[in-house]
């Protein structure tokens, strides 16, 4: 029995141990995805019907789960509102779980929606490294598609995925550098803690601007945690430096950047919270005179107000607001290629690329509309300009109000 | 990996406050381990969802009684509360989880309660996604019982009870290790003077003797894991009084340190159990406070292969394990 006790508990600690390196070294994912020729499915000509259906690729489950379900809830929310202004057309969402981190999953939901031929266009996936490694999947099945929360710059900027890969939001060298501007001539301040969180997103946006900020003459320490794992952040708050300025933490899970602020607060250190774009949830993240990069957007705005009273139940959810707008190019892009009854994912995917949404539609507070031609840090599937970041200061009431 | 720092006085304190904390909570998921391995040889995998119900029974509690910013009742009474619906909700899931999973396996080969065991634990976990979502919710320790929670004015749990080099000791972590403390010596008093824990032992000794002997062995073992999962509750929520953060997969991780500190400290031995989840709470800290937090599961898991391969009944277990 003693055995039997040891090999059990040599196997938890063995894969405990393999699980944690693994999870740790998603950094190192870049290189995980490759391009593939188009295939005749890409030509493939398909009947609209009345009812048209896309491909909605999230982490509705697993440890990303509480991201993947508001991408997930605002793109449904999209559609349901089309839904009940269209007599004539009506769409229908066909959801695949990626279960981010876990990047198996986003190559087999990538090949299941391909190999559906009702679905037209895809929102989604959630996170680069995913899109990384659907987009040999969505390339071989000529499906375009539009990611509302993929933000490393090489998605676009290395041709790759060019006319395939979309996304409605801007990218990492558009985002870190404004940050490390903001920390520098704004708040002033020359010794900075930035703290990734070990996975893609966080990592390539944590070398930006620590690159940006050391170029501005900042004294910057580089430190690194399991955002997802770790539930006790007392430790790290032990050591960063009593007269740290800023500590820039470009997470995703707003609930926990929380606690990391009120556990740092709670230590006695005074160092400002600046946080990325996956921390814009006012819900969740409310430490007062802490700031978030966020494109602009009307946190008033009807659409919001009503997601909050409907599929939101009480929460704005506003890191999936960007799933929406990619529902929207999605929907539109399809739409027109359907108008005379018939499209392939082809049609579908040029009209992405031509798509325009007006300012007052968008949501996202400028115009949507994608780049053609590379030029940096913009390449073809991002939005133009004036797509850009924004610079968001908590109040003491925990509302979010745009500084910069 | 990064360099150590100098060594620093008040970082070393403050790490041993946070990893002696943090123990604790290991300590009370390590003693469910431990009593029901001690009674049917069975490593309960379920045991870290049932402390993630018990978190948000307590959460239930709290959102019921106004919620952690507007308070209906008192924060002592209020806390209470929350410790016995947890303490009693994990109780009965517990019981629940023995009669329905596990006994009818009981004679079935030692793979299939451990499978179900398995099963048990993810039906949990999609439950909770099912039901309560995938966000996190939220008890709010630091503005619980705040005066002035609008202006971010912390509340009493975190305020200092005494201050060592520098380092405040938070009323919070005082409430968790001496509560800790208050559990593991009263189960310690019932396993040793109660009948019921006499009863415990025998069964423990020998299952089959100890029915012949007119105990009720199926009584025995769901009072053991009623026992066990009371703990688990307990520890639920201190972990929301702790760290705020409550969420469907928080039993995971938890409950697979809770299981090395079991078997660091001797699985069965319930001093093994404090002694394992201190030391598992103090490897922790320390390393993601020396080393970086990333490193800091490495040398958890790597304390646990450490004990296994030079004393595989772990490090107080060698007695207990017969005698629990």
């Amino acid at each position: 029995m003693k055995r039997t006790l040891v090999f059990a508990a040599l196997a938890v600690a063995v894969g405990a141990a393999v699980a944690a390196t693994a999870l740790g070294g998603n950094a190192g994912s870049d290189r995980i995805g490759s391009s593939a020729a188009p295939t005749g499915t890409d030509g493939a000509l398909l009947r609209c019907g009345k009812t048209r259906t896309i491909g909605v690729a999230a982490p509705i489950t697993g440890d990303a789960a509480s991201i993947g379900q508001q991408q997930l809830r605002w793109a449904k929310y999209y559609v349901a509102r089309y839904n009940a202004t269209h007599k004539r057309t009506k769409f229908r969402v066909v959801s695949g779980d990626t279960q981010l981190p876990d990047t198996a999953q986003a190559i087999q939901v990538a090949e299941r929606f391909a190999s559906n031929s009702k679905i037209l266009g895809v929102v989604g996936p959630a996170g680069s490294q995913e899109v990384q490694v659907s987009s040999a999947p969505f390339r071989s099945g000529g499906l375009g598609y539009v990611s509302g929360s993929a933000t490393r710059t090489s998605l676009t900027n290395d041709g790759t995925r060019k006319g395939y890969f979309f996304r409605t939001v801007p990218n990492d060298d558009q985002q870190g550098p404004k940050v490390a501007n903001h920390i520098r001539t704004v708040l002033r301040a020359t010794r900075v803690v930035v703290i990734d969180a070990q996975n893609s997103y966080s990592t390539g946006l944590s070398d930006t601007v620590e690159a940006a900020l050391k170029n501005q003459g900042a004294t910057v320490r580089r430190e690194s945690v399991n955002e997802k794992d770790t539930t006790d952040f007392s430790s790290l708050v032990a050591r960063i430096p009593g007269d740290t300025q800023v500590v820039y933490v470009p997470w995703q899970l707003a609930p926990k950047a929380q606690l990391f602020g009120q556990q740092l607060r709670a230590a006695g250190k005074t160092a400002r919270l600046f946080g990325s774009d996956g921390l814009f949830d006012p819900d969740s993240f409310k430490i007062p005179g802490s700031l978030v990069s966020f494109f602009p957007i009307d946190l008033k705005s009807k659409v919001i107000t009503a997601y909050r009273r409907g599929p939101g139940k009480g929460a704005t959810e506003l890191f999936g607001l960007p799933s929406y707008v990619a529902a929207d190019v999605v929907v539109r892009a399809v739409d027109k290629a359907c108008r005379n009854g018939t499209a392939t994912r082809g049609e579908v995917r040029r009209n992405i690329t031509a798509t325009v949404i007006p300012k007052a539609q968008s949501l996202l507070g400028f115009t949507v509309k994608f780049v053609q031609k590379a030029n940096a840090p913009l390449g073809p599937g991002d939005m133009q300009r004036p797509a850009d970041f924004g610079i968001y200061q908590i109040s003491n009431t925990g509302a979010y109000v745009r500084v910069a | 990996m990064e360099l150590p720092l100098a060594f620093d006085a008040q970082l070393f304190i403050q790490l041993t406050v946070n990893g002696v904390t943090l123990g604790s909570l290991y300590a009370l998921i390590a003693l469910g381990y431990s009593l029901v391995y001690g009674i049917l040889k069975l490593l309960n995998f379920a045991h870290g969802d049932v402390y993630m119900v018990g978190a948000f029974i307590g959460y239930g509690v709290l959102t019921a009684l106004g919620g952690p910013l507007s308070l209906d009742i008192a924060l002592v009474p209020l806390i209470v509360l929350m410790f016995l619906a947890a303490m009693l909700g994990s109780g009965a899931l517990g019981v629940l989880i023995e009669r329905f999973a596990y006994r009818p396996l009981r004679d079935a080969p030692r793979l299939a309660p451990l499978i179900s065991a398995l099963g048990v634990s993810f039906f949990l976990q999609n439950s909770a996604l099912l039901l309560l979502g995938a966000g996190f919710r939220s008890y709010d320790s630091f503005l619980l019982g705040s005066k002035q929670p609008e202006l971010f004015v912390p509340g009493p749990l975190v305020d200092p009870v005494f201050v060592i080099h520098g380092v405040n000791v938070q009323t919070i972590q005082v409430v968790v290790v001496s509560v800790t403390v208050g559990l593991m010596v009263a189960l310690t008093l019932f396993v040793a003077r109660t009948q019921l824990g006499k009863a415990m032992r025998a069964t423990a000794f020998d299952r089959e003797a100890a029915a012949m002997m007119g105990i009720d062995v199926d009584r025995v073992i769901a009072s053991t894991f009623f026992i066990g999962s009371v703990l688990a509750g307990a520890a639920g929520v201190m972990f929301g009084l702790l760290f705020s953060q409550v969420f469907h997969l928080m039993g995971f991780l938890a409950g697979l340190k809770g299981f090395t500190a079991a078997v660091v400290g001797g699985i069965g031995s319930i001093p093994g159990a404090m002694l394992g989840g201190l030391l598992v709470g103090l490897a922790e800290s320390y390393a993601a406070g020396y080393v970086g937090g990333r490193w800091s599961d490495l040398f958890v898991f790597g304390i646990l292969i450490l004990v296994l391969l030079v004393r595989p009944s772990g490090l107080l277990g060698a007695r207990a394990i017969n005698k629990v």
